[in-house]
């Protein structure tokens, strides 16, 4: 017990070295922005980043979880679209709080099947996923048969496009969902051991940590995530069709790496990715506002994410690799 | 014939011989391999749809192929081989993109299919017909039609789909073509908005910090400019900016109804497909098909949307006669 706490330790400190160097190129984004666009800094353009932020955030959260404990889960995006389509088609049919549920459930039992796999089928997490990915996305196409649902209630459109004290309420969704991981994380045994596992799955099933039941949980949970992800998304966008959980998954990779965890394992945290998630989002408002040439968005994106984890390598003293 | 291609061209020919009699005796009905982009976006089922009542208007049976990635261009030329193996009588079809697929239709070409394209135009390939209307000329149209709505002048922003995609590059060129005749419309910016809607949304609530003023935005398709029409009644400017989509999805006929959203152009993939199919089997039954039959684009706006029904099954088919006779 006591090595897996000193451990913990190092691990924890290193991500607060991460964050730090994070919120340093934050800043640095922020003054070139905000130098070059006369618009960046006002209140509303703000509030904009920190909302599309919270939803990159929010698709990212179980991901990390997953690739703390040195797994991958490539179904996020997929397992969002499924609760989608099945949750849109309940609630559009005028069942809100039987769609929201089928939605949370249906996210929970994919990230179930994908514990399972990964943890008692001992099938490697990319293979695993991956079959996973297709399975839900293949549900998703036949129930929707190329159909778009949309229109859905004021009351549910209100997680999504609603403000509360001045501040939309996709933020706060995100920042409770920070906090909670957050501790869980941070101030349980069950976080400890997500850390031991992908430091070390070997010792941490030595020191007696029941690591296939741990992996079954944090894959579970992150399919839970994405059902959640997924309510918030509709509620935003007001439609859904059976592609809209697709070309979510790199930017969510993109957003955890951002946030300095390490696809090794044991290395990360989840404020990273909140922050992974923030510079996202800010390089696209940037984007927008310079009105960079479309061709090129792509290309700068690539650079940015190179370059931060670049940085990070020489920075730290190239701990990432060594550990 | 590869293994794989010849167990599933046994097993479909076996179930074709066993669900059919007709087949069975060796008098066999026609069979069209009829390709759409994706089973995701609805202008696609709206084409599905329109070759569907066709096909059975005419008893041939229908076959609909399509990638489960969607828009893939692998997985296309895959399915292309494939059904080159299973020899339908005749392809009805749509590339995903109109340059990758040359080789495979080519080869289709080769194996003496005939191929009736629709939606999207290519070259280098035998088509017995032509069945379509242009991305950019839909562009153009759609776009003087909402600058004439402005009086020739004003501001406005254009939301790119897939800046690599060709029907984005189509688009744009008929914006640009429009923006010519119309020296007083400035052009504040194009973004991409990847043809879906969260991006779309995104980037698009980005441009209102930086353009307090946008009195257009012409969006390359109605999914995303759904979403921006709903951008702009969140943030209070509803009644300033008019958004232009196109393809008539069900979603945006709704949005134009209630007021939100200002018009979208139509190039009815339903009537596309109706006629491609009716083309092909003309054509196998030797009755003469014009080369080339193009569509008229409808702007389909506030004034006029009662006449168009929201969902493909209840559109009319077109005439065939009539139609044909409108070419000139």
């Amino acid at each position: 017990m006591h090595s897996i706490n000193k451990t913990h330790l190092l691990k924890y400190s290193k991500e607060n070295f991460f964050i730090l160097s994070r919120i340093l190129s934050i800043l640095i984004l922020i003054i070139f922005l905000s130098i070059v666009s006369p618009q960046f800094l006002g209140w509303n353009n703000i509030l904009n980043i920190f909302r599309q932020a919270s939803i990159q955030f929010l698709i990212s959260a179980g991901l990390t979880l997953v690739i703390i404990t040195a797994g991958i889960d490539l179904a996020v995006g997929a397992i969002l679209g499924l609760a989608a389509c099945l949750s849109a088609s309940l609630i559009v049919s005028g069942h809100l709080g039987l769609g929201i549920v089928a939605g949370l459930i249906s996210g929970l039992f994919a990230g179930a099947l994908n514990g399972l796999l990964v943890a008692f089928g001992r099938i490697t997490p990319f293979i695993a996923t991956y079959g996973v990915l297709w399975i839900a996305g293949g549900i998703g196409y036949v129930f929707m048969k190329g159909e778009v649902l949309h229109s859905f209630p004021p009351g549910f459109r209100f997680i999504g496009t609603g403000i509360l004290f001045g501040i939309p309420v996709t933020i706060l969704i995100a920042g409770i969902i920070l906090v909670i991981l957050h501790l869980l994380l941070h101030k349980t045994v069950f976080g400890r051991y997500i850390y031991a596992i992908g430091g070390n799955p070997i010792a941490a099933r030595l020191s007696g940590i029941s690591v296939k039941s741990k992996l079954f949980y944090v894959y579970t949970l992150s399919g839970l995530l994405s059902s959640f992800a997924a309510l918030v998304i509709m509620a935003r966008v007001n439609s859904v069709d059976s592609s809209i959980g697709e070309e979510l998954l790199l930017p969510a990779i993109a957003a955890v790496c951002l946030g300095g965890a390490s696809l090794f394992g044991g290395v990360g945290g989840i404020a990273g990715t909140a922050i992974g998630a923030l510079i996202l989002a800010l390089v696209i408002n940037g984007m927008n506002l310079l009105g960079v040439p479309s061709f090129w968005q792509s290309g700068v994106m690539g650079a940015i994410i190179l370059g931060a984890v670049l940085a990070d390598q020489y920075g730290s003293g190239r701990s990432l690799i060594k550990s | 014939m590869d293994r794989r291609n010849f167990i599933k061209y046994n097993i479909i020919v076996t179930l074709g011989g066993l669900a059919n009699p007709i087949f069975a005796q060796g008098n066999k009905p026609i069979t069209i391999a009829f390709f759409v982009k994706n089973v995701t976006n609805p202008f696609w089922k709206g084409c599905r749809i329109g070759a569907e009542k066709a096909a059975k208007e005419l008893g041939v049976s229908l076959e609909v192929v399509a990638p489960t990635k969607p828009d893939n261009i692998e997985e296309q030329t895959r399915l292309v081989e494939d059904w080159i193996v299973k020899k339908p009588d005749a392809f009805v079809f749509v590339p995903v993109d109109f340059k990758a697929l040359v080789p495979s239709i080519q080869k289709v070409n080769k194996a003496g299919i005939p191929v009736v394209g629709y939606n999207n135009r290519m070259t280098d390939v035998d088509f017995v017909s032509y069945i379509g209307s242009d991305d950019e000329l839909i562009e153009y149209e759609a776009s003087t039609f909402l600058f004439k709505s402005m009086g020739g002048k004003g501001k406005i922003v254009h939301i790119d789909g897939v800046p690599a995609a060709s029907t984005a590059q189509a688009r744009k060129k008929g914006l640009e073509r429009a923006l010519k005749d119309f020296p007083g419309i400035e052009l504040l910016v194009s973004q991409p908005g990847q043809y879906r809607r969260l991006p779309a949304v995104q980037v698009f609530e980005n441009l209102m910090q930086r353009y307090p003023e946008i009195d257009g935005v012409v969006s390359a398709n109605d999914d995303m400019a759904v979403g921006i029409a709903e951008a702009l009644i969140s943030a209070g400017r509803a009644n300033k900016t008019k958004v232009i989509g196109v393809d008539g999805i069900p979603d945006a006929l709704a949005a134009i109804s209630a007021g939100k959203m200002f018009a979208t152009a139509d190039f009815s993939g339903h009537d596309q497909a109706y006629l491609a199919v009716h083309a092909a089997v003309r054509n196998l039954r030797k009755l003469p098909v014009p080369k080339e039959i193009k569509l008229p684009i409808v702007i389909i706006s506030k004034q006029n949307i009662s006449s168009f029904p929201s969902t493909p099954e209840e559109r009319s088919v077109p005439s065939w006669d009539k139609t044909i006779a409108s070419q000139k």
